[in-house]
C-alpha cells in the first residue's frame, strides 16, 4: 500500500514575538518622529535667504551660531542649567525617595502619591505660580520689604537661578520615582548586616545603599537632565532675553523669524550634545556599578 | 516564542483595518461645505471680530465659523509652512506684509484676484502694492503709550528711548522693548534713530540708543499681546504699540493714553489669505470678500478702532476720523517699510538685539 503524503497547508513564515512586540513602536516612531525630525534637520544644511529656503548645501548656519559669543553661552547656559537641574533633582529626591521606601506608615500611598501629585498639575500652571512668587510685586519681595531686609524689589525674574528653581520643582517626581524604583529592589537585609557589623548608619548608607542605588540616582540624573536641557515653558516665562536657552531661541528661530535654517542647526546641537553627553553619563555610571 | 500566521489571517487583519478607514473617510471631509475654519487673534479682537464680521457671515451664508486662535502673525505663517499649506484652517485673518511676500515666494498661499474677491477693486490704491495672494482688510500705525499715572505725556519718540532725560530714574524697571521678531520692536528703534537725528535707515543708531536704554528696561516681550498686563497693572509706563489694540484698551479703562510723537508714526497692514491646501477655499473667498463689504468694514474698524481697508466709505464719526487713516491724503502722508527690507535684515537685526539685550 502506497503512502499518500497530503498537502499541508501552506503557512506565512512565523513572525517572532519580538518583532510583533516591538515592530508597530518602531514604526510608529519611525514615522512620526525619527523622519519628520530628519526633514527639519536637514534645513540646518540649507542655504536660505530673507527666510526662504532657496537649497544649496552649507555649514553657514552652524559658521554663524558658533562664530558668536552670544550663542555660545547660550548653549553653555542651556547644559549649566541642565546639570544643575539633575544635581537639584537627585539632591532633593534621594531623601525623599528614601523615606518613601523605608516608612512603614500605614499612609504610605498616599505619601507616594502626594508627592507625585505635583505631575497632575501642567507645568505651565506650576511655572507661573513661581512666577507669582519671584516676581517685583510677589511673595518674596513683599515678605522681604515688610521685614525690613530691603529697601526696593529685588530683580528676581528673569535669571537663570529661577529658572533652575523651576525646572527642578517641575522635574522632582522624576528624580523620586527613578530613585524608589532602585531603593525598592534593595534587600534591606544588606544594611541591617552593615549595621551588625558595626558600621554607624551614615557609613552604612555611603558604602552599602548609595552604591547599590547608583543606577536609580544615575536615572534619575540622567532623566531630569535630558528635560532641563529641552524644556522650553519654564525658561520662556521665568527667563528672559539675557537667559534664553536653547529650547526658546529654537522657537524664536523658527516661529518668530521663520528662519527655519538656523532653528534647525541649533536643533542638531542640541541633539549630538545630548547624545554625547548622555552616552558619556550612561557610561560613566554603568562602569560605576560594575564593581 | 513564535506565533504561527497563516495567509488568512494576515488578509482577515488587513480587511479589517481597510474596513475601518474606509468607514472613517467620509466624516473626514463631512463638514468642508459648511464650515470655515479662520485663524485669528484672541483676545479683545476675538471679541470685535466675533461679532462685527463671523456671526454677520454665519447668519448670511448659513454656515458655521470655527475659530482658530493664532498667536503672532509669523507662527500662523510658521504653521502654514510646516504642513505646506494645509494648516487645517481655511482662512488666516492676521498677516502681515512679510509673511504675506513669503507666502507668495513659496507659493503657499492662493492667487486672490477680483474673480476670487470682488471687492478687491476697492481697497486703498497702496493694498495693490503688495503680492496678489492676500486682501488688506484694515491698517494701524505705531504709537507711545504711557501710564497717565505715573508720568507725564512723551513728546518725542527719544522720551522712551531716553526715558531717564524726562522722567528722571524713577523710570527705570518700567520701560518694555519687544523682540524684533514683533514689528513693534523694529518700527520704534527706526523712528528712534529718526528722532536722533539719522532717518529710519540708520539701524546702528537705532542700536546705540537700545544700548543706552537697556538699564531702564524692566519687561521684554514678543507678542504684543504679552505686554497688555503690565500696562494695566502699572509695570510698564511707557511702550511704543499699535494704535488699535492702544484704543481699545483705552475705551476699556486701562490707566493709559496714546499719542504720535512729533517725529511721526509707521503704518502697518493687515492681510488675510488662503492657504493653498485650505479644505473650504470657495467659501474662504466668499468670508475675505465679505470682510471688505462696506457694513462691515464700518462696524469692524469703529469696534476695533483701527483703520478701514477701503476709502469710498464716508458718515464717520468726528473723532474716529482725527484718529484714523480715512482719505486718500492722509494714507499718502502714512510711511510705511517695505516688506522686501524688513524680510531681508531681520535676521541681523534680531542679532543684534539679542546681543546687546542677552549681554
Amino acid at each position: 500500500m502506497s503512502t499518500v503524503l497530503l498537502d499541508r497547508p501552506r503557512r506565512v513564515p512565523a513572525i517572532s514575538s519580538t518583532v510583533l512586540l516591538a515592530g508597530p513602536p518602531a514604526v510608529f516612531l519611525l514615522v512620526c518622529f525619527v523622519l519628520p525630525t530628519m526633514y527639519l534637520l536637514s534645513a540646518s544644511f540649507l542655504q536660505s535667504e530673507s527666510g526662504v529656503i532657496t537649497g544649496g548645501f552649507t555649514l553657514n548656519n552652524f559658521e554663524t551660531l558658533l562664530k558668536r559669543s552670544l550663542y555660545q553661552a547660550l548653549i553653555l547656559r542651556t547644559f549649566v542649567i541642565g546639570v544643575s537641574v539633575a544635581a537639584l533633582v537627585v539632591l532633593l529626591a534621594y531623601p525623599l525617595a528614601y523615606f518613601l521606601v523605608r516608612t512603614s506608615s500605614r499612609w504610605k500611598g498616599a505619601l507616594i502619591a502626594l508627592s507625585l501629585s505635583p505631575l497632575l498639575a501642567s507645568v505651565i500652571v506650576r511655572t507661573y505660580g513661581w512666577y507669582v512668587i519671584f516676581n517685583r510685586e510677589g511673595a518674596i519681595n513683599q515678605f522681604a520689604l515688610n521685614l525690613g531686609l530691603i529697601d526696593r524689589p529685588l530683580q528676581l525674574i528673569p535669571s537663570t537661578p529661577a529658572i533652575i528653581v523651576g525646572l527642578a520643582h517641575a522635574l522632582l517626581p522624576y528624580g523620586v520615582l527613578s530613585i524608589m524604583s532602585s531603593l525598592n529592589g534593595l534587600n534591606p537585609n544588606l544594611e541591617r548586616a552593615a549595621l551588625s557589623l558595626g558600621a554607624t548608619r551614615w557609613r552604612a548608607f555611603w558604602t552599602v545603599t548609595l552604591p547599590m542605588t547608583l543606577p536609580g540616582v544615575v536615572g534619575g540624573f540622567l532623566l531630569a537632565f535630558t528635560l532641563a536641557t529641552s524644556a522650553y515653558a519654564t525658561p520662556a516665562i521665568l527667563g528672559g532675553p539675557a537667559t534664553e536657552t536653547i529650547a526658546t531661541m529654537i522657537r524664536t528661530f523658527m516661529t518668530a523669524l521663520l528662519d527655519w535654517g538656523l532653528g534647525s542647526a541649533l536643533g542638531v546641537m542640541l541633539l549630538v550634545s545630548s547624545v554625547i553627553l548622555l552616552t558619556a553619563a550612561a557610561a560613566l555610571g554603568g562602569s560605576r556599578t560594575r564593581v | 516564542m513564535n506565533i504561527p500566521t497563516t495567509r488568512r489571517r494576515v488578509l482577515q487583519g488587513l480587511a479589517a483595518s481597510s474596513a475601518a478607514g474606509v468607514v472613517a473617510a467620509p466624516w473626514v471631509g463631512a463638514f468642508a461645505a459648511d464650515t470655515l475654519v479662520v485663524n485669528a487673534y484672541g483676545g479683545e479682537f476675538q471679541e470685535v471680530f466675533q461679532k462685527t464680521t463671523i456671526e454677520p457671515f454665519e447668519k448670511k451664508f448659513g454656515v458655521k465659523v470655527t475659530y482658530d486662535l493664532a498667536g503672532m502673525s509669523t507662527e500662523t505663517y510658521a504653521k502654514i509652512r510646516a504642513t505646506r499649506g494645509s494648516p487645517g484652517f481655511d482662512v488666516a485673518a492676521e498677516l502681515s506684509e512679510p509673511e504675506i511676500l513669503l507666502g507668495a515666494k513659496e507659493q503657499l498661499l492662493e492667487p486672490l484676484t477680483e474673480k476670487e474677491v470682488p471687492n478687491l477693486k476697492y481697497v486703498w490704491p497702496r493694498s495693490r502694492l503688495i503680492p496678489a495672494v492676500a486682501a488688506i482688510h484694515y491698517y494701524q500705525f505705531i504709537t507711545l503709550i504711557w501710564n497717565k499715572d505715573k508720568i507725564a505725556k512723551p513728546e518725542s519718540w527719544l522720551d522712551y528711548w531716553h526715558p531717564e532725560k524726562k522722567y528722571g530714574e524713577k523710570i527705570k524697571g518700567f520701560v518694555i522693548n519687544f523682540n524684533p521678531a514683533n514689528t513693534l520692536s523694529i518700527f520704534s528703534m527706526m523712528l528712534g534713530a529718526k528722532a536722533a537725528g539719522g532717518s529710519i535707515e540708520r539701524m546702528d543708531i537705532a542700536f546705540d540708543l537700545l544700548r543706552h536704554q537697556k538699564p531702564y528696561v524692566g519687561t521684554v516681550v514678543t507678542a504684543s499681546a504679552q505686554a497688555a498686563p503690565y500696562f494695566e497693572n502699572g509695570q510698564v509706563w511707557i511702550a511704543p504699540y499699535w494704535s488699535a489694540r492702544a484704543n481699545w484698551y483705552m475705551a476699556h479703562g486701562y490707566p493709559i493714553d496714546m499719542t504720535v510723537p512729533k517725529e511721526g508714526t509707521i503704518g502697518l497692514s493687515a492681510g488675510a489669505a488662503v492657504p493653498v491646501g485650505a479644505a473650504n477655499k470657495k467659501l474662504a473667498f466668499e468670508f475675505i470678500n465679505f470682510r471688505l463689504d462696506p457694513e462691515i468694514q464700518r462696524a469692524f474698524s469703529l469696534g476695533y478702532h483701527c483703520s478701514p481697508g477701503r476709502p469710498d466709505i464716508g458718515d464717520w464719526p468726528k473723532e474716529y476720523v482725527e484718529k484714523q487713516i480715512t482719505t486718500q491724503e492722509q494714507m499718502d502722508r502714512m510711511t510705511f517699510v517695505d516688506p522686501e527690507l524688513l524680510a531681508k535684515k531681520r535676521r541681523e537685526w534680531t542679532m543684534q538685539w539679542q546681543e546687546i539685550m542677552g549681554g
